[in-house]
């Protein structure tokens, strides 16, 4: 038993923290809104420096830790690039990415040409082909929807691990939404002292870093399963997302609430991290409609722990 | 017990409901927009409602009002708040700058200002929140210093800032706290009428995820005020401000816009309803319990008001139920829609009122004092004894 994630992985994130700020932070996606070339101009090149290209998180698991930790470091600052899609690659270099079953809608779906989608139950997806246009919306500024153009889903294995590494940049977000949050009452004075001193909020704090730290430790784990079990891990990945989808709901709504009315500007970070989540939140599916299949996965093929539940042998009883 | 409003409610809901849908199309979403038509459609249907009798029907008849009962006042508020407020930036006024004026201006300023008011021909704003005074309003700083006589006779400069003062660009007219004098925190806090066009002050817009307007700071640099611009008495508006928050007790009605949109959603929903996610439906029927809950609270407090008084307490739960009401509501309807929850205006579900909703609900237990305020009144209450 080991849950930490592998030296490499860790120094990866730590040189693309560093390339990260170093294009603004939390900035670059202001910027991105403002200016959507930002993202080919200067996301792109950053992240072909960090070897973006030569990574392949199915190659071993230190690949795969490594772009979960990148993931989580793009999170930290909603970096502007489709970046959990980038890194699973099909065999001709297009990314995949999980959609809804109604619309192949993905985020940034116009800054790269070709990509491969599927839906999470695994039995629609082919090949796509960008939109001109995004919906450009204040939640959604990037997201836009695809064309199919041929047959070919991908693998189930590689929406799976799709799906973890948007938790994994969900997870990044969290953090930072927690750090930005102590930052911001530590600072801040209010009846002469700064509100960091209230138990009220020490406690809505407290509340938000063990479901972060929670939130960590799952996806550390269903990181270890994707690679153990493959697509088998089919319901470990969809509780991974509904667990993220949740405590992105608390944590940030906490985020946001310790900072006052400055939770909902612009100029403050944490409400552009909470605007910009909000495609890996809704798309492919929002928290309802993942309870559900999550039940139905865990109902058709069990669930790990230290008892039975659901899978073959339970359901042969019901 | 009896639970229903009574059959002059229901006829005035009836009436605001055509009103409503006879002057505004079904994309409206308040005045607040990019687009000025919305503020122009909002200015235009106060006249109407002023013609009405509708505009100030709660106010006392002695002010030209309606003399409207607590329960016409409350439909009012809910098709109001339910119909993305169509009277716009007026509401402000009406609920409580207009009372205040009431209870404490002179017989001039209650000539100079009621009537506008009451015609729906002006916007006001409210300029309480400063950079380092927002749940600590008491340690507000903008100071007003008199010219020449030390009492004020003469005339004031006002210098501070203020901010997250809502719809400031569009304001008229300021309800300004200022500090006057020595006096520390609520001692020397005094309310000046101040016009928006007076020089040196200028309002700049915050950029908010609530869209536009919504937020501004607004700087005074030495803005001159005459004598007619105090609000009852110098060092006394602490107590203006309670008079007003007092007049805000139910707050708004999130509740009945958070019903409004269920039930549209709902019908939206309707021919693909079996296909919604189990979960989805489960927490479809709680949001549903949930604004009822928020409504019977919002309730007991007009009831209290009618009976002889709200205590903060009852009015601070009520404002507690409602605030987090709006916001779980706002994620249930995101979760409904779906892979459409990021969609806005027009082509997104119910006019775009559903993302709409869930931006604004992201501030609605910050705005008019903090979730975790509220819980300090009902906690204080508590162990006083007193009931909530
Ligand atoms: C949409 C909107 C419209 C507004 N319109 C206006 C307007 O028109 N005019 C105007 O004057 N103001 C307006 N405001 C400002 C509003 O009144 C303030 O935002 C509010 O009072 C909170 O102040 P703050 O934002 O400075 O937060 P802070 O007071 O800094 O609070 C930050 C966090 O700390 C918590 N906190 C503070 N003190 C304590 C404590 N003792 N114990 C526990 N927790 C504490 C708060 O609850 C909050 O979670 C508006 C705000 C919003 C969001």
């Amino acid at each position: 038993m080991d849950p930490v994630l592998p030296d490499e992985a860790v120094e990866l994130a730590e040189a693309a923290g560093k390339a990260f700020a170093a294009l603004g932070g939390v900035d670059l996606a202001r910027r991105a809104e403002a200016d959507a070339g930002v993202r080919r101009a200067e996301v792109v090149p950053v992240l072909a420096a960090l070897g973006v290209d030569d990574l392949d998180p199915r190659r071993d698991p230190v690949s795969l830790a490594a772009a979960a930790a990148l993931c989580e470091a793009a999170g930290r600052v909603a970096l502007p690039h489709p970046l959990a899609a980038d890194l699973v690659r099909d065999d001709d270099g297009r990314p995949t990415a999980a959609v809804p079953a109604e619309v192949p809608r993905v985020d940034h779906a116009d800054l790269i040409d070709g990509w491969r989608v599927g839906t999470l139950d695994g039995t629609a997806g082919g090949i796509a082909t960008a939109a001109a246009r995004g919906l450009g919306t204040r939640l959604g500024p990037f997201v836009g929807d695809l064309t199919m153009e041929g047959d070919g889903r991908p693998p189930l294995v590689d929406l799976l691990l799709h799906q973890v590494l948007v938790a994994w940049t969900v997870l990044g977000t969290l953090d930072r939404a927690v750090a930005l949050t102590v930052e911001h009452v530590s600072g801040r004075v209010q009846f002469g002292k700064p509100i960091a001193a209230f138990q009220a909020v020490q406690f809505q704090l407290a509340d938000a870093a063990v479901a972060v730290a929670g939130l960590r430790e799952l996806a550390g784990f269903t990181l270890w399963r994707l690679d153990q079990a493959g697509e088998q891990s089919r319901a470990d990945v969809l509780a991974l997302r509904l667990h993220a989808l949740e405590t992105a709901r608390a944590v940030l709504r906490t985020g946001q609430q310790l900072h006052g009315a400055a939770g909902v500007c612009d100029e403050y970070d944490v409400s552009v991290l909470v605007r910009m989540v909000q495609p890996a939140l809704r798309l492919p599916a929002g928290v309802d409609r993942t309870a559900a299949e999550l039940a139905e996965a865990i109902a058709a093929d069990g669930f790990v722990g230290l008892f039975d539940h659901g899978g073959a042998a339970i359901g042969a009883a019901r | 017990m009896d639970f229903d409003l009574g059959a002059e409610a229901t006829a005035l809901r009836a009436r605001l409901r055509a009103l409503v849908s006879a002057h505004f199309d079904e994309g409206f979403l308040g005045a607040f927009t990019d687009d000025p038509a919305d503020l122009a459609a909002t200015q235009a249907f106060c006249r109407l409602l002023a013609a009405e009798g509708l505009l100030t029907l709660a106010w006392p008849v002695d002010h030209g009002g309606g003399g409207g009962s607590l329960w016409d006042q409350t439909v009012v508020r809910e098709e109001m708040w339910a119909h993305h407020e169509p009277r716009g930036a007026q509401y402000m006024g009406l609920n409580w700058v207009g009372p205040a004026l009431m209870a404490y201006g002179t017989d001039e300023q209650k000539a100079r200002h009621l009537p506008p008011i009451a015609a729906g021909e002006v916007i006001w704003c409210q300029g309480f929140s400063e950079p380092e005074a927002g749940s600590d309003l008491a340690s507000l700083r903008t100071r007003a210093e008199p010219v020449g006589d030390p009492s004020g006779a003469d005339g004031w400069r006002i210098s501070g800032q203020k901010i997250w003062t809502s719809y400031a660009g569009m304001a008229q007219w300021c309800i300004l706290a200022a500090r006057v004098g020595g006096g520390e925190r609520h001692e020397g806090i005094t309310m000046f009428l101040v016009p928006m066009d007076s020089p040196g002050i200028e309002v700049r817009p915050i950029r908010s995820m609530l869209g536009p307007h919504h937020l501004n700071e607004v700087f005074f640099d030495d803005v001159p005020a005459g004598p007619e611009a105090v609000l009852g008495e110098l060092g006394g508006g602490w107590s203006v401000i309670k008079t007003a928050l007092a007049h805000e007790r139910v707050g708004i009605a999130r509740y009945a816009r958070c019903e409004r949109l269920l039930s549209a959603l709902g019908a939206e929903l309707a021919p693909h309803w079996d296909d919604l996610p189990a979960p989805l439906h489960a927490a479809w029927a709680r949001a549903l319990v949930q604004v009822r809950v928020a409504r019977l609270l919002a309730y007991r407090t007009v009831h209290a008001q009618e009976t002889g008084g709200v205590p903060d307490v009852i009015a601070s739960a009520a404002r507690i139920a409602v605030t987090q009401c709006d916001q779980s509501v706002a994620e249930v309807l995101f979760s409904a829609v779906e892979h459409r929850a990021l969609e806005a205006k027009a082509e997104a579900p119910v006019h775009g009122a559903v993302e709409d909703h869930w931006r604004y609900a992201q501030a609605a237990t910050v705005a008019s004092g903090t979730i975790e305020v509220q819980r300090m009144i009902v906690a204080k209450a508590l162990l006083r004894g007193e009931p909530v």
